[in-house]
């Protein structure tokens, strides 16, 4: 079972240099498989992210895609190895143009760029609309689908997602997960941080449950959804 | 007399737009005001003089040298002196900028003392329409910054390694994601720039004069115009260049030609009161 993780993180202590923020974290994805880590805020789900995107070091434990071990490698590298990260907070060029964004997205990857790009206008059309205005001048809603296109200009091997539905409306959560969901449909594996735990684990196979900078629990997302302890801990709030 | 004025400020405008350029280009990337870029003009204007003058050789191809030789001495300033100290913050490197370009201008001077020199060039008559006189090599300076604005504006716009450029000034952290290697983005920038701040000593040392303190005289009103058009903006600054050498010449109508250095002061002093992030440059966007 465990061979087959496209993505792995066993054992990482990582954080921003004055100590560890994440203590020994592991966690997988599988191929074609929806996986999210929720808990609560500084439990480390972030500082996590940010190490497997290759944006901080881990300082013990390993980080691999496929048999390839990536902990430590600058985050260009990690971006060309098909690790696609989407930021939570300004996760587009504000200056560029939106089709300026989504060339930039296909920065490591130009073959078949016009391919990809009518992809990610069949799943956001608006984004062909108004391809030439500043991704700064956009919505909030219309960002975010900026920040995921950028993502799927390359045929990501996994996606990685912090908060993607942070800072949405209510309808534009539920249109997110849908498109997270149609993205993975398409063979990707999605690795996401979400404060809004019921709706992600909802599209989920599995779930992580971090806690003070560890996993405390790993179990099917179904299960996590059903268990008394955790929807009165992490979910509660958010039903 | 007016038109002369206006003739004039051109001039002027042409000499300090395509620095203002790069001042902006290296900010946008950096982060931090380069006050160095006196030393790089002044470096530059000796290069040339150098391979004008004492080895004997045309001017362009003085100019093209001047253009190598400082965008060598602007990489090697970054790999020595501003990136070992990165993360500093960035008044640590506007210190350090102002420290190196005090040593850039005294090894100049090491070289070539204090004199006041000139290109090994044949004099020529200026051209004359009606009241106006104007120079070829002041024709040459004007057809050069124009060509530098396109090709900057051509760059940046429409290909992949200027719009990479402009990706990492808008966020380099998203960059890196992306998978742009920002290191190799802002050594690219910092070559580009050089070649600028080079021709910019050859061209002052044609309009002006070559000395070690030709750098430095240019130094404000180049501060002035990217600040005028919002710092991090190329073409803000080729506006700001425009708007203080045309102001620097008109303030002789009213004031004695003394005060022209003092153009520029007001310019940003009135700016950083009353619009600090320039005319095209946005506000800084605090979370």
């Amino acid at each position: 079972m465990m061979a087959d993780a496209i993505l792995r993180a066993s054992g990482v202590y990582a954080g921003y240099g004055r100590g560890d923020i994440i203590h020994g974290v592991s966690v997988e994805a599988r191929p074609g498989e929806i996986v999210t880590v929720i808990g609560p805020n500084g439990a480390g789900k972030s500082t996590l992210i940010k190490t497997i995107a290759g944006l901080l070091s881990p300082r013990l434990g390993t980080v691999a895609i496929g048999d390839e071990e990536i902990g430590g490698l600058p985050a260009p590298a990690v971006a060309r190895r098909g690790i696609a990260f989407v930021p939570q907070e300004a996760n587009v060029f504000r200056q560029l143009t939106v089709a300026e964004n989504l060339e930039m997205g296909a920065w490591t990857d130009q073959d078949r760029k016009d391919e990809r790009l009518d992809k990610v206008h069949a799943l956001f059309p608006v984004l062909a609309e108004r391809r030439h205005v500043r991704a700064g001048n956009l919505s909030g809603g219309q960002r975010q689908m900026v920040a995921f296109g950028m993502a799927m200009m390359v045929e990501p091997r996994v996606l990685l997602l912090d908060e993607p539905s942070a800072g949405l409306s209510p309808t534009m959560v539920e249109q997110m997960f849908e498109i997270v969901k149609g993205v993975n449909q398409t063979g990707v594996a999605v690795l996401m941080v979400e404060q809004n735990a019921i709706q992600a684990l909802k599209i989920s196979r599995r779930g992580y449950v971090m806690a003070a900078g560890k996993v405390a629990l790993e179990d099917a997302a179904d299960n996590l959804l059903q268990n008394k302890e955790i929807s009165e801990l992490y979910l509660g709030s958010r039903v | 007399m007016s038109w002369q004025i206006l003739v004039n400020g051109l001039v002027n405008a042409a000499l300090i737009a395509p620095p203002a350029i790069a001042l902006s280009l290296i900010f946008g990337v950096m982060r931090f005001p380069n006050f160095a870029i006196g030393g790089y003009i002044t470096v530059g204007a000796f290069f040339a003089y150098a391979v004008n003058v004492d080895l004997g050789a045309p001017i362009w191809l003085a100019a093209i040298a001047a253009m190598i030789g400082t965008a060598v001495v602007v990489w090697l300033s970054d790999a020595l002196v501003f990136r070992p100290m990165q993360g500093r913050g960035p008044v640590t490197l506007l210190v350090l900028s102002i420290a190196l370009t005090l040593i850039l201008e005294h090894i100049v001077r090491l070289f070539y003392g204090a004199d006041v020199r000139g290109f090994d060039l044949p004099l020529q008559r200026p051209y004359r329409f009606g009241d106006i006189r104007i120079t070829q090599e002041q024709i040459e300076i004007i057809v050069l910054a124009i060509a530098i604005a396109a090709i900057t504006h051509l760059i940046l716009q429409y290909t992949r390694t200027g719009k990479a450029v402009r990706a990492t000034a808008d966020n380099p952290m998203l960059a890196q994601v992306r998978g742009i290697d920002t290191g190799w983005i802002i050594l690219l920038t910092w070559l580009y720039c050089g070649m600028l701040f080079g021709l910019t000593g050859v061209l002052a040392g044609l309009d002006l004069v070559i000395e070690p303190l030709v750098g430095w005289y240019l130094t404000i009103p180049i501060f002035a115009a990217a600040i005028l058009g919002g710092i991090g903006s190329p073409y803000g600054a080729m506006l700001g260049a425009l708007l203080v050498g045309l102001a620097e010449e008109l303030t002789v109508l009213i004031l004695p030609s003394t005060y022209k250095i003092g153009v520029g002061f007001v310019i940003i002093a009135i700016l950083l009161l009353v619009r600090p992030q320039g005319l095209l440059g946005r506000p800084e966007i605090k979370k």
